[in-house]
């Protein structure tokens, strides 16, 4: 579950996010919507504790994100899968290495991570080229991969930042589906986009945010 | 094994910068190990001659039996005096020939002994050895019999003196080869933290310990440190069987029973313990500085 109440943040006195309050639900699918500079980026990194805010508060799997200190974020960060609009993926290590990265930096043993990190990328369809450098893939298939890391730890939450931010229609639309399915195996989905076919694809609540307010809500049943 | 294979990957993307911080660090170890060398050495000669202060009464040849009794009732009577030893003249000579064995045939052509009876006094070590010499000596050059007194306490205390400024020298050279050290192994580690920047924001954001994060880079700045000490230990060492293998003859005639000393094991063990004090140092203060710009934001 994610709670934020009256939540500010500005930068260098420009506000960023302005009294922001919600509560997505645990297992929830929620995208975050509004046009660039609207606060989409800032607000998901509060979530993770990228950055920190001013006033408010905000709760992650109960955890008061602002109370943790630098050494304790490890504890909000293993619950939390990111993906990012560049993948950030290492480009030194094979795709299979990349989504094993995720499970060493945990401490996974080595045939827990073998495992898991083939299993995960079979997920996403890529096994089959699990011994591949990022390079060699699309941009479509490189995604693939970042999701595959950020769902290798069995998050509680996918967090994603404009996932499809540099991907054509039909790759986002496939995109979408991993989400989507990842949202059906009980992970709570907060993808931020500023995609209308996105949001027509995917019937989920929406939070729109414009200069760092929320402007509107729309509720799914 | 992870964490391992981490430290040599690090090592290994930034070779070149490996090698240039290995090198000065020997370097910066090998000067302050230079100078441990001479100071060992210097202390062995010192000790040396500690052990070797010795006061010599030179005793007039026309000197009678009463006149010696009542120089040894003296010494018996002085409790500063360890011990004493009479030389005659002829043992005294004999010890001379054999001294200067190669000059014989010029010392037999002397045809008569120069050289006058002594005693010899072992002072009993103590804080105020110097002055006690100074005032037996003083009294033995107005005892009928002796013609003169010599004794080196004087010298050797100035050499103390020395010792003294060397070990301050050695310490303040240390100290500043140290930090110089650290800030070497400081930027090298700061350039293999920047080469892996994504990585480590990755490592945070997927949950690393900040131990996970910096252990990879303590070990690579500890890894500099200890191979450096290795290498410029090693090079101490062939410079001391060097010594050794050349010199070693010349020595033992200056003092016998005196040697070429390598470092100490203790001084050993500090300069070891050192440079893993300063590869780790470096590379906390690069990993700290790096990791600090992300707990601000």
């Amino acid at each position: 579950m994610i709670q934020l109440y009256n939540v500010y943040k500005s930068y260098n006195n420009t506000p960023a996010l302005v009294d922001i309050s919600f509560i997505i639900k645990k297992g929830a699918f929620v995208f975050v919507t509004g046009p660039s500079g609207a606060g989409k980026s800032t607000l998901l990194k509060l979530l993770y504790r990228w950055e920190s805010y001013d006033k408010g508060q905000v709760l992650v799997n109960g955890i008061n994100v602002g109370k943790l200190k630098f050494n304790k974020l490890w504890q909000l960060r293993r619950h939390i899968g990111v993906v990012f609009q560049d993948y950030k993926l290492l480009q030194g290590k094979t795709i299979l290495e990349n989504v094993a990265f995720a499970l060493e930096i945990v401490g996974a043993d080595k045939k827990t991570i073998r495992y898991k990190a083939w299993e995960s990328l079979k997920n996403v369809g890529l096994s089959h080229r699990k011994d591949a450098y990022p390079v060699e893939l699309s941009g479509g298939e490189q995604q693939r991969v970042a999701i595959a890391r950020a769902l290798v730890n069995n998050p509680k939450i996918l967090l994603a930042d404009e996932p499809t931010g540099n991907l054509d229609p039909e790759m986002a639309s496939e995109i979408l589906h991993l989400f989507e399915k990842a949202n059906a195996d009980g992970t709570t989905v907060v993808l931020a986009t500023h995609s209308q076919n996105i949001l027509r694809e995917g019937d989920h609540a929406v939070i729109t945010l414009k200069r760092g307010k929320i402007a509107d809500t729309r509720i799914v049943a | 094994m992870n964490i391992l294979n981490t430290t040599l990957i690090n090592i290994k993307s930034n070779k070149q910068l490996f090698f240039a911080s290995v090198g000065t660090i020997t370097t910066a170890l090998s000067i302050l190990g230079l100078f441990l060398l001479v100071y060992t050495n210097l202390n062995s000669v010192l000790l040396f001659w500690n052990d070797q202060v010795q006061l010599i009464a030179y005793l007039d040849d026309e000197i009678s039996a009463d006149e010696k009794k009542q120089i040894e009732k003296l010494f018996s009577s002085r409790s500063e005096i360890d011990s004493f030893d009479f030389i005659s003249r002829d043992k005294a000579w004999e010890n001379f020939q054999s001294m200067f064995s190669e000059k014989s045939s010029f010392l037999k052509g002397m045809g008569f002994n120069p050289l006058p009876a002594s005693y010899k006094l072992k002072i009993k070590p103590s804080r105020e050895r110097l002055k006690s010499i100074q005032s037996l000596a003083e009294k033995l050059s107005q005892q009928n019999g002796i013609e003169s007194v010599e004794y080196g306490e004087e010298w050797i205390s100035r050499f103390e003196t020395f010792m003294i400024l060397m070990r301050v020298f050695l310490l303040a050279l240390g100290t500043l080869l140290c930090l110089g050290a650290v800030l070497i192994i400081s930027n090298t580690v700061k350039l293999s933290v920047l080469s892996r920047k994504s990585e480590i924001e990755l490592m945070l954001l997927t949950g690393a310990t900040p131990g996970f994060i910096k252990i990879p880079f303590f070990l690579e700045g500890i890894f500099h440190g200890v191979l450096g000490s290795i290498i410029s230990l090693s090079l101490m060492k062939a410079i001391h069987l060097y010594l050794v293998s050349r010199f070693q003859g010349s020595i033992e005639t200056f003092g016998r029973g005196m040697d070429f000393q390598f470092i100490s094991m203790p001084f050993v063990m500090v300069i070891m313990v050192t440079s893993i004090l300063m590869g780790w140092l470096g590379s906390y203060l690069s990993i700290q500085q790096f990791l600090g710009a992300y707990k601000k934001l």
